[in-house]
């Protein structure tokens, strides 16, 4: 039995490793061919280490403005995100009002909704006030999501009553109650559901697409495809633009991948 | 004393009097920045979506009300019948293989406690990078003569001529599928190993006493205990996998021929290539339809097995 769970581990172990070692190589590659100049072999006839890619790229296309434009929606989004669904999933926990049912209800119901269906009229709306093409227009539609009013709820359902009695006897209101007592207790829920919108908002691509048709305004996620389509059968530059993209990004996620990974599985398991 | 006991009394019922008023409103004034956004870019958009279905509705506006024609249209427009038989096609392919590919990893992983945390970033790593990323990194990765993944499959002595992944139905179909599951497979195994770690040790006690195998243990114990996950996965999966657009856009651009385009793509198509505002939208109805039928019944199944 000993034996069996010994050869168990080990055999483990090397699967887990080759798996790890699939998942790596395409963002490894793409590391390496983003030092490579365009034509050259990444190994063998000696190594051409360089960033000569990272300069051309650069000045080629506004790959920072764009990376600028996706971290103004994305911190934008995030931020009133979490302060409008925890403000009014409190209400809907602990605050008893008339509509009170029907609305969370109403909220619960849209969250089974995909934006995609909403492409068009929210196209043809956004024209008809003139945001259209703006980066107000990609933070609006993101802000109407509900499912942070959903987490928040759940989480706020979960704290103990007598937590704002003393504060309510006290004197303290609803409002006060909020942002003193329930906002710092429910930091990991919000810091799931704000890594949640981040990533989200970070990586749309389908809205931009469709609103956003100034250089000057796009998103990376926007960027990136637009400057890669114009190399064809040239890889060290769009690779490297790719690389541009995402090292911020992986560099974010080792940091906070603690973080990142249980707010994840805080969601998904709070999600029904 | 008494009458100050008394006085305080007093002022505590009529505060508390006080604050169930003031609650009434403070709940609606919480509640009333959220409401607004839902109104205007949420609902507001649906409504209108709706109505638009019903009219032969050009880009500039101009509007004719046609009643059902954009969804009658609908049942005999070849293209959009063969876009939804992809994306039902993918879905019922990526949605087995997502959570199975996904399970088997967090098992897998959850058994190794040293290192665990170097599998579970690597795993998850592709998760935070954006759809334009991974699709190029992709469509190079796929290079039939410079792409790597050839190469790889050359020097291992699986194939022994190139292939052209991007340029047949099915193996632009495959190409996309592996993608995805390199993406997003990270999101759905943590959520797995989430499930795995939430299983008391007592569980697994009960099968050692009782002299299970490894494979019992997997199917008789872990399995069921992850029942609720499972579930929860498989729906958010298939909703994902139905609303894919992205990777076809930006691996295949729909091709071969139209054959990796998807609901969204028609929706994407007929809306900003021809500018067709009217019929996109019954297009985008009816995928909100597929969606709420798949959500609705997720709710039916959870609520029967939570009974």
């Amino acid at each position: 039995m000993t034996t069996m769970n010994r050869a168990y581990m080990y055999v483990s172990r090397i699967v887990a490793l080759l798996l790890a070692v699939f998942f790596l190589i395409p963002i490894v590659w793409m590391l390496l061919l983003s030092f490579t100049p365009e034509g050259q072999p990444i190994f063998g006839g000696g190594f051409h280490f360089s960033f000569a890619n990272y300069a051309k790229v650069l000045s080629q296309a506004p790959i920072f403005g764009w990376m600028g434009n996706s971290l103004i929606v994305s911190v934008i989004t995030t931020a009133m995100v979490l302060l409008l669904s925890s403000m009014a999933a409190y209400a809907f926990s602990r605050i008893r009002f008339p509509g009170s049912k029907v609305l969370f209800f109403l909220f619960l119901s849209a969250m089974m909704i995909p934006a995609e269906a909403t492409l068009i009229p929210l196209y043809l709306f956004m024209r008809d006030i003139g945001l259209l093409g703006t980066r107000t227009s990609l933070i609006l539609p993101a802000v109407a999501g509900p499912m942070g009013i959903f987490i928040m709820k759940q989480f706020f359902d979960g704290l103990p009553k007598d937590l704002e009695e003393a504060a309510r006897i006290d004197g303290a209101g609803f409002f006060k109650i909020w942002y003193r007592i329930f906002l710092p207790l429910s930091r990991p829920a919000l810091a799931a559901l704000g890594i949640f919108t981040f990533i989200g908002a970070w990586n749309d691509y389908v809205w931009p697409l469709i609103s956003i048709s100034d250089k000057a305004f796009m998103t990376i996620t926007l960027g990136l495809p637009m400057f890669q389509s114009s190399y064809v059968q040239q890889y060290a530059l769009p690779m490297t633009a790719n690389a541009l993209a995402a090292v911020p990004v992986l560099l974010i996620f080792l940091l906070f991948q603690k973080q990142i990974i249980k707010g994840i599985a805080f969601t998904g398991g709070k999600e029904m | 004393m008494a009458v100050k006991s008394i006085a305080q009394k007093k002022s505590m019922t009529m505060g508390s009097r006080g604050l169930a008023r003031q609650g009434w409103v403070t709940g609606v004034m919480m509640v009333l920045p959220y409401t607004l956004f839902f109104l205007l870019f949420s609902l507001f958009p649906i409504l209108y979506g709706l109505r638009v279905s019903f009219y032969d509705w050009s880009l500039l506006g101009d509007k004719e009300f046609i009643g059902f024609l954009n969804y009658t249209t609908l049942l005999q427009d070849e293209e959009f019948r063969d876009n939804l038989l992809h994306t039902v096609l993918f879905t019922l392919v990526s949605v087995p293989l997502i959570c199975g590919v996904g399970l088997l990893l967090a098992v897998l992983i959850h058994g190794i406690r040293r290192g665990q945390a170097f599998f579970r970033a690597a795993v998850f790593m592709p998760y935070v990078l954006s759809v334009s990323v991974i699709s190029s990194i992709w469509v190079i990765f796929l290079q039939p003569y410079s792409g790597l993944f050839n190469q790889i499959l050359r020097t291992l002595g699986i194939i022994n001529s190139e292939i052209f992944w991007l340029s047949e139905p099915m193996l632009a179909w495959a190409s996309i599928i592996m993608s995805t599951i390199w993406w997003t497979v990270g999101f759905v195994f943590v959520l797995f190993l989430a499930g795995l770690q939430d299983i008391p040790a007592s569980f697994y006690e009960a099968g050692q006493i009782e002299g299970a195998n490894r494979w019992q243990t997997f199917w008789h114990i872990t399995f069921p205990s992850l029942s609720r996950i499972t579930i929860l996965v498989v729906v958010l999966q298939t909703i994902a996998s139905f609303k894919i657009f992205g990777q076809s856009k930006l691996i295949t651009g729909g091709g071969p021929a139209g054959a990796t385009k998807t609901v969204v793509f028609s929706i994407y198509e007929n809306g900003f290539q021809t500018f067709q505002m009217g019929y996109a939208s019954a297009i985008a109805f009816v995928l909100m339809i597929v969606i709420l039928v798949i959500s609705v019944l997720q709710t039916l199944i959870l609520r029967k097995f939570e009974s």
